[in-house]
């Protein structure tokens, strides 16, 4: 779901159902990195059984991060994504099985989407591109430096889409991660991999539902198996709680807004690309050397518990007296229902429900008032009671004009409040306030305002004392820095006035009378008079919530189906909706992977396709030419920024699309032929696990029917097993398709086509807890804890996943040992003026390499000792003899480069009295000594050099 | 003569190449375009049949929708739609103009 919102708002209303992750780091000694052993315990204090890797939600920030620059090439994304999983696993640990999917073709339903996400990437992509160069002419022509372009080519986002090239090759470098993980890795020795590749049809998470269901309906199924999801979208919430299993969890990157990106020309932070000058980077604080690499930039995750999101709901759904009986388990299922009201990946939201106006607790009163009158739940199953459901849109229709007048209520209010803050900020504004070094810094915002020396500022104050007299002395006119006057104050005014920014032209006016003419007047271009046209859209609407709810919790309804308008209707047009027929077209087939590639690329992305397939995408004559506009209409539709607004690109016509390929059909190569072919899912083992041999029998035997999967060899896992074509063979070498990586020369693992358990095409999978599921401890405070059992004591919340969690804390003596250990400067950040000294480590790059790895207390003896390369490292500016050198450089104003060369000489010629003990020497305490000498330490220490970083063999 | 061909292929455009979403309005302009250009070939091919109604989506995409296509296509559709009326079309502002504006 693309709804952002949606988890902002569950996670504020809900706070308990999120708990941080705890991550062990790999260990470093001299310099080798350990590997964690995955197979201990997890320090979450939870064990997990299967982890369900939705992996597209790892594809992207490991090809195109945001965060960070883009990796060089191919190879380099490919080990980003093998990192990536490698640290989830560490943090997760599942012990029975990892499930990998990679989304496949998906449903038509969401091809509208998909379509308009790839038009607009490729779109941004071209801009982005077009004024790197821009800017990049622009500082070049001035004389900027900048480093050398890199001959790369942009990589195209929209390749991660089934079909491409890239997917294929994506889908051959996990089968090797994967062989390699089972053969090296203790953690993966009992684990079942299954992996569902690009070429398995449907969306990954989706096909991590169908596994799940499908699991949950066979016989040998471990009710209380611990599950554990991957992946950031808020959709993965409403699916973990269709399951009803009753350990769900959710794991995913803590979000964190406004996280500086790079900029794209000079990889620098702080400004964009349209702000780059070209310039060195300014040196800010003295341990300026981390500022590309800042310790708390790596991602963290969260999980979500849904159990504890259950105990919430539990509490807020459990209605009393009640015509029927109360089951909780069937009100979750309306809840996830009314959720999709607010928003899907397949229908466009009602205009009147927005999740930042309470959209969902205004649903939730909604449906416990209208509950009593409509004798029963909405859904059962994943199928919908129309009739209750008309109920509940017609209440919300009804407060629709309310909702739409308080919305332009807030909207004013806001903007009024916003004037006048910065009324307030203007008028309240100091008439001057110092620059440069004096600028006044924010009290406790870490490492980069640590207090700076001053220099040279008599100087500094008489520029900026001239900077601020110049206009009121000449009131009329004011030099500008060449000497030549212009008009006093003529930019400022201007600055002042663009306080309002442009408001997109409203002509809907929703909170004004006749808003739904107007509405459907300007959004599907009807009178209102048009009855029949409303009513198809209603009808389609339907059609779509009642597919949108089958496919969450009974599998793909129809691959065909898609609501064909760009809007929705109103909640109050939802009258008569009782009879509409809620059944699909039995049968259907998904795309094939190059045929959805011809329906949702643009244009600019038929390079991914073969020559005559792209040509119809560009030729007047082409009979599909009208799927392929250079340029659309986006419709704000009351938002600001483009990214938001709807994209309003024309639907593709299957038949048509169909006919036009089949003539362009024998152009394929067999190469494409394949890749263009519906494949399954790959079952991986090692050779610790029960199966194995199992399936190495099979492929002895080259048996052709699909074997039954014994469930007691495997957690009770059932499916069918076929024999693969090309599989991974316990002692058959496993190629590397990274050239970086070595092939596995000594495999033991083993891969085997498998496929889920099948079912009548009518078998209903029930949404209900399976018998024998153990309910999980409650976590929340339960409601009469003060009436009972508390004995007198308080509550104490619970934190983690386990209830009797031990608090570690740190006696005396071992506070007194990390003071002793740690340089001073490390425990207390920029206490004082000259805590300046660098920290332990600082010079030798690696600002994590652990404290009593490799050389503890050496250094305290060869304090004295100082190699010839430590003085090439900037130097703490408190070393720096004030004014002597300043002055030979003249009155100009440092820059940072020139004070950066200016202290290297001043230590290094320090360096020279230091042994003598020069005049001009601060008294060195014993500390900064100290601090130096294991600084020095690093670069001429006496090991030999590390093998490199590997991962070790537990067999 | 051009009347009564036209006349006949009225019956002949079978509203099947009507679009589900496709508004009165829409479908009776698309429909004239298809009708005209119909007319002057007889019954055409499949192949020609699919390149008219494409021909015929550019220019309701271009209409009604705000798409638009290269300079040539979007030339030859106007053409081919010379005559048809079509009572207070939309007016779109496409994403071109919306990152040019936001740039200014």
């Amino acid at each position: 779901m693309g709804v952002p919102a949606f988890f902002r708002w569950l996670s504020r209303k809900y706070p308990s159902i999120i708990v941080n992750c705890v991550e062990e780091r790999p260990k470093e000694c001299n310099g080798v990195k350990i590997p964690v052993d995955t197979s201990k315990p997890n320090p979450n204090e939870v064990e997990f059984d299967n982890l369900y890797l939705d992996m597209n939600g790892i594809i992207h920030p490991c090809t195109h991060p945001e965060d960070k620059p883009a990796p060089k090439n191919e190879d380099e994304m490919m080990v980003a994504i093998f990192e990536y999983i490698d640290r989830l696993f560490n943090i997760i640990r599942p012990r029975r099985l990892l499930y990998m999917a990679i989304d496949g073709v998906a449903p038509r339903a969401k091809m509208n989407q998909q379509r308009s996400r790839r038009f607009r990437a490729s779109k941004e992509g071209v801009e982005a591109t077009e004024e790197k160069q821009r800017v990049r002419q622009e500082i070049l022509a001035k004389g900027g430096i900048l480093p050398a372009e890199e001959v790369k080519e942009r990589f195209d986002s929209n390749c991660i889409t089934p079909g491409t090239e890239f997917m294929d090759n994506l889908a051959k470098c996990l089968r090797y991660y994967i062989a390699d993980r089972l053969n090296n890795d203790p953690g993966w020795k009992n684990l079942t991999v299954i992996l569902s590749d690009a070429s398995a049809p449907g969306e990954g998470e989706h096909k991590i539902m169908d596994y799940i269901r499908r699991q949950r309906a066979q016989p040998n199924h471990d009710p209380n198996t611990h599950h554990c999801l991957c992946g950031a979208d808020a959709d993965l919430i409403m699916l973990g709680l269709a399951t009803h299993e009753p350990n769900f969890t959710i794991i995913r990157e803590e979000f964190k807004p406004n996280k500086p990106r790079p900029c794209a020309l000079c990889n620098q932070l702080g400004h964009e690309v349209k702000d780059c000058q070209g310039l060195p980077r300014e040196k800010q604080g003295e341990h300026d050397q981390f500022a590309d690499c800042p310790l708390t930039s790596e991602q963290e995750f969260i999980f979500i518990r849904l159990n504890v999101l259950r105990e919430y709901l539990e509490k807020e759904l459990t209605m009393a007296s009640l015509p029927f009986t109360f089951d909780f388990e069937r009100s979750i299922d309306d809840w996830v229902f009314m959720c999709f009201f607010v928003g899907n990946d397949f229908l466009p939201h009602l205009p009147s429900l927005e999740i930042r106006e309470g959209a969902i607790d205004r649903l939730v009163n909604i449906y416990k008032n209208v509950v009593h009158k409509t004798g029963g739940y909405l859904t059962e199953s994943g199928f919908v009671n129309l009739q209750r459901v008309q109920m509940i849109m017609l209440a919300v229709g009804e407060v629709e004009d309310n909702i739409f007048k308080k919305r332009k209520d807030d909207e004013e209010n806001f903007k009024r409040r916003q004037k006048e803050k910065r009324k307030r900020m203007k008028r309240d504004q100091p008439s001057f306030i110092p620059g440069g070094q004096f600028s006044p810094q924010a009290l406790g915002s870490g490492n980069r305002s640590n207090p700076q020396t001053i220099s040279n500022p008599r100087q500094a104050a008489f520029e900026m004392r001239m900077q601020n007299s110049t206009p009121s002395a000449s009131p009329n006119t004011s030099f500008t820095s060449d000497g030549t006057p212009s008009p006093a104050g003529g930019i400022k005014r201007k600055a002042e006035d663009s306080d309002s920014e442009p408001e997109p032209e409203d002509n809907i006016r929703l909170w004004e009378a006749g808003w739904k003419q107007r509405y459907y007047k300007n959004k599907f271009d009807v009178d209102a008079s048009d009855e029949k046209f409303r009513r198809k859209v209603v009808r389609s609407y339907v059609e779509g919530l009642c597919w949108v709810l089958r496919y969450y919790y009974q599998g793909c309804a129809s691959w065909k189906w898609f609501y064909p308008f760009h809007y929705a209707p109103f909640a109050s047009d939802f009258e008569g909706i009782a009879d509409l027929p809620s059944d699909f077209e039995k049968g259907t087939k998904p795309f094939r992977p190059l045929e959805q590639l011809m329906g949702v690329f643009p244009a600019a992305s038929g390079n991914f396709l073969p020559p005559t397939w792209q040509k119809l995408m560009t030729d007047p004559e082409s009979s599909i030419i009208d799927f392929y506009p250079e340029d659309f209409a986006i419709d704000l539709n009351g938002k600001k920024f483009a990214w938001q607004g709807v994209a309003l690109l024309p639907f593709v016509d299957e038949r048509r699309l169909r006919a036009a390929l089949e003539e362009v059909y024998p152009d394929l190569t067999s190469e494409e032929n394949r890749r263009n072919s519906l494949g399954g899912d790959l079952l991986f083992v090692g050779k610790n696990h029960s199966l194995c041999d199992f399936i190495a029998e099979l492929y002895k035997s080259s048996t052709t029917e699909p074997v039954d999967m014994p469930p007691e060899l495997c957690h009770g896992i059932q499916g069918k097993l076929s024999l693969n074509e090309n599989p991974v063979l316990p002692d058959q070498v496993v190629q590397s398709p990274v050239p970086t990586l070595r092939d596995l020369a000594q495999n033991s693992a083993v891969s085997i086509n498998f496929k889920d358990p099948q079912f009548n095409e009518d078998f209903v999978f029930k949404a209900v807890v399976l018998p024998g599921a153990k309910k999980p401890l409650p976590v929340l405070k339960p409601g009469d804890w003060e009436k009972t059992n508390n004995n007198g004591r308080p509550w104490r919340p619970q934190l983690g996943f386990n209830r009797d969690r031990q608090p570690v804390h740190l006696d005396q003596s071992a506070f007194r040992t990390l003071g002793h250990a740690m340089s001073r400067e490390r425990g207390q950040p920029g206490s004082g003026m000259y805590s300046n000294a660098a920290p332990l480590g600082a010079y030798q790059g690696n600002p994590y390499r652990p404290l009593f790895s490799g050389q503890p207390q050496i250094p305290k003896l060869l304090s004295n000792l100082r190699p010839p390369e430590s003085w090439r490292g900037p130097t703490p500016l408190f070393q720096q003899p004030p004014q002597r050198y300043d002055r030979s450089s003249g009155a100009a104003p440092l820059l940072a480069w020139n004070r950066m060369v200016q202290s290297q000489n001043a230590a290094f010629q320090q360096n020279q009295y230091q042994g003598v003990g020069g005049p001009m020497n601060y008294p060195q305490r014993p500390e900064d000594r100290m601090d130096r000498g294991r600084q020095g330490y690093g670069p001429g220490r006496p090991y030999p050099l590390p093998p490199p970083a590997g991962r070790y063999n537990w067999n | 003569m051009v009347g009564e061909e036209e006349e006949e292929d009225e019956v002949a455009v079978p509203d099947c190449f009507r679009a589900y979403s496709e508004t009165e309005k829409h479908w009776q302009a698309r429909r004239a375009f298809l009708l005209r250009h119909l007319a002057a070939d007889g019954t055409p091919a499949a192949a020609r049949l699919d390149q008219l109604l494409a021909l015929s989506m550019v220019w309701a995409n271009h209409v009604f929708l705000g798409c638009s296509y290269s300079r040539d296509l979007l030339d030859k559709v106007m053409d081919m739609a010379e005559g048809i009326t079509v009572e207070d079309s939309p007016r779109f502002t496409t994403r071109d103009e919306l990152m040019r504006k936001y740039q200014r």
